[in-house]
């Protein structure tokens, strides 16, 4: 049976949020940032902005350039955190075989489920009519319907804003032959430039070309290339029910300027440490292979380094040191970064490591699980390092991928 | 503009069973009622053990936003914004 695929993608979606909690902003271009400063970026630009071409990622100054009416917004993640949970609810009442692919995506599996809708398009009306009811008429999507993922994606890119968009078979030659590469989700720059000097321009090309090539080239990713260039896409859905467990845990952040200078980037790669430590052992895991870099300048080379602990750890501090021992190893000393990182992998559940043997070990175990309560209890904030007072609180996020997977606690 | 305002308010509100949060129909703020004529958006906020409801709704052209602290009922009026 040919498998039916809605791709649900919420239309600007911060700046539709705020426009819907401000009526006052309706109509009118806004741009979200994480602060309303010129140095800061847009993370999501309205529709009216769109059309003035501000685009999310611009810096401020030169979006207010393109549209010096643009109205700068603080982003509020908590909000759309909120909302997405909400949407979610809403979607999980058609199947069960939804996956949450970001903050504002989830695919949904509906082979089974659209004949009792009146078929994909009557479903995808509905929930677009519920989206309008029960979040708001502001909070849009665009929802597109193919037999496979990456094409539910494309054909509702295609169909955006607030549209419908299905794919048949008789339409896949047309969409092959007229469809670039490098529209296709998963074909960043490199990749198409890549495909490119072989002479691979559009999907056809792509299906034209040799498997074994194909295979050589890009691994088992190659294979799967092959398959889309071909009109097909068997690619699962990754239900919300059966998420797989993390392979590592990070957190990365572009810093503002006044935290530019090394020294205090370095505390607010502590800060990422504590929030890594924190987050692997809500998860219950611990961690080997400490992972840190920067970015020298805005579009600078990014340098990292890995190390690994003797023993798996999740402990801040300890991520720290090593981070520490890693940026000794980098052989570029700047006196300015723009992005500071963390990641720790080789994750083994903390049910399954030994016991701590050292008091010492054991009471800074005590003393993390303390500060996790207290945490838990009157917020993040809550509890600091001194050091990190030097600095203004690091904000969340509010572009991208923000938000890590177990933030969305959808169950 | 959003003017801040953090001060604590009186709410008459509605409780329908299966809706995702309480209907805030008005409430009192410096000896004056003010009915709410639209729910823009309801948010959920936390900080730590603490949940928020964040309500933002429209009455007499203004935009006012509140908050309920969920585990002791009650409620402020944060913000306020005069454009609408």
């Amino acid at each position: 049976m040919r498998r039916v695929i809605l791709h649900i993608d919420m239309d600007s979606y911060f700046a539709s949020v705020e426009q819907q909690a401000r009526p006052s902003l309706r109509g009118r271009p806004i741009g979200v940032t994480g602060r309303p400063t010129e140095r800061s970026i847009v993370v999501a630009a309205s529709r009216e902005a769109k059309r003035s071409k501000v685009w999310t990622g611009m810096p401020v100054w030169e979006a207010l350039k393109a549209c010096p009416d643009l109205v700068l917004v603080s982003g509020n993640p908590e909000r759309y955190l909120s909302i997405t949970k909400r949407f979610v609810e809403i979607l999980k009442e058609y199947t069960a075989l939804l996956e949450v692919y970001s903050i504002d995506e989830a695919f949904l599996d509906v082979t089974q489920e659209a004949s009792k809708h009146g078929g994909p398009i009557r479903m995808a009306e509905e929930i677009r009519r519920r989206f309008r009811e029960e979040l708001g008429e502001c909070i849009t999507a665009t929802i597109g319907i193919a037999a496979g993922k990456t094409f539910a994606k494309l054909i509702g890119t295609r169909n955006k804003p607030d549209g419908i968009g299905r794919l048949d078979d008789e339409e896949i030659p047309e969409l092959l032959e007229s469809t670039p590469v490098g529209d296709v989700w998963g074909i960043g720059p490199r990749i198409e430039a890549r495909l490119r000097r072989v002479g691979i321009r559009t999907l056809r090309d792509l299906g034209n070309a040799s498997e074994r090539f194909l295979k050589r080239e890009f691994g088992v990713y190659g294979l799967h290339l092959h398959e889309i260039g071909r009109g097909c896409d068997s690619t699962p859905l990754v239900p919300y029910t059966d998420v797989p467990p993390p392979k590592s845990v990070g957190h990365s952040k572009s810093l503002p300027p006044d935290l530019r200078d090394f020294p205090l980037a370095l505390i607010v790669l502590r800060d990422l440490c504590d929030k890594v430590a924190r987050r692997m052992r809500r998860l219950g895991y611990m961690g080997r292979t400490v992972h840190c870099g920067f970015r020298v300048g805005s579009i600078g080379p990014h340098y990292g380094k890995q190390t690994t602990l003797d023993l798996p750890s999740d402990d801040g501090e300890t991520f720290y040191e090593a981070c520490r021992v890693v940026l000794g190893k980098i052989p570029v000393k700047p006196e300015q970064v723009s992005n500071v990182g963390v990641s720790v992998g080789n994750l083994v559940p903390t049910d399954r490591t030994s016991y701590a043997l050292l008091e010492a070990d054991r009471r800074r175990e005590r003393l993390n699980r303390a500060v996790d309560r207290i945490r838990d209890r009157f917020g993040d904030g809550s509890v600091r390092w001194g050091a990190s007072l030097l600095v203004r609180p690091i904000p969340q996020h509010v572009g991208g991928f923000f938000m890590a997977s177990d933030d969305l606690e959808i169950g | 503009m959003l003017y801040p305002v953090n001060e604590p308010i009186d709410a008459l509100v509605v409780y329908r069973s299966g809706a995702p949060h309480p209907f805030l129909r008005a409430f009192r703020w410096k000896n004056r009622r003010y009915d709410v004529t639209s729910t823009h958006l309801v948010h959920r906020e936390r900080e730590g053990e603490t949940a928020y409801l964040v309500y933002s709704v429209g009455c007499r052209g203004d935009t006012y936003v509140l908050r309920l602290d969920t585990g002791r009922g009650r409620w402020t009026l944060e913000a306020l914004d005069a454009d609408g």
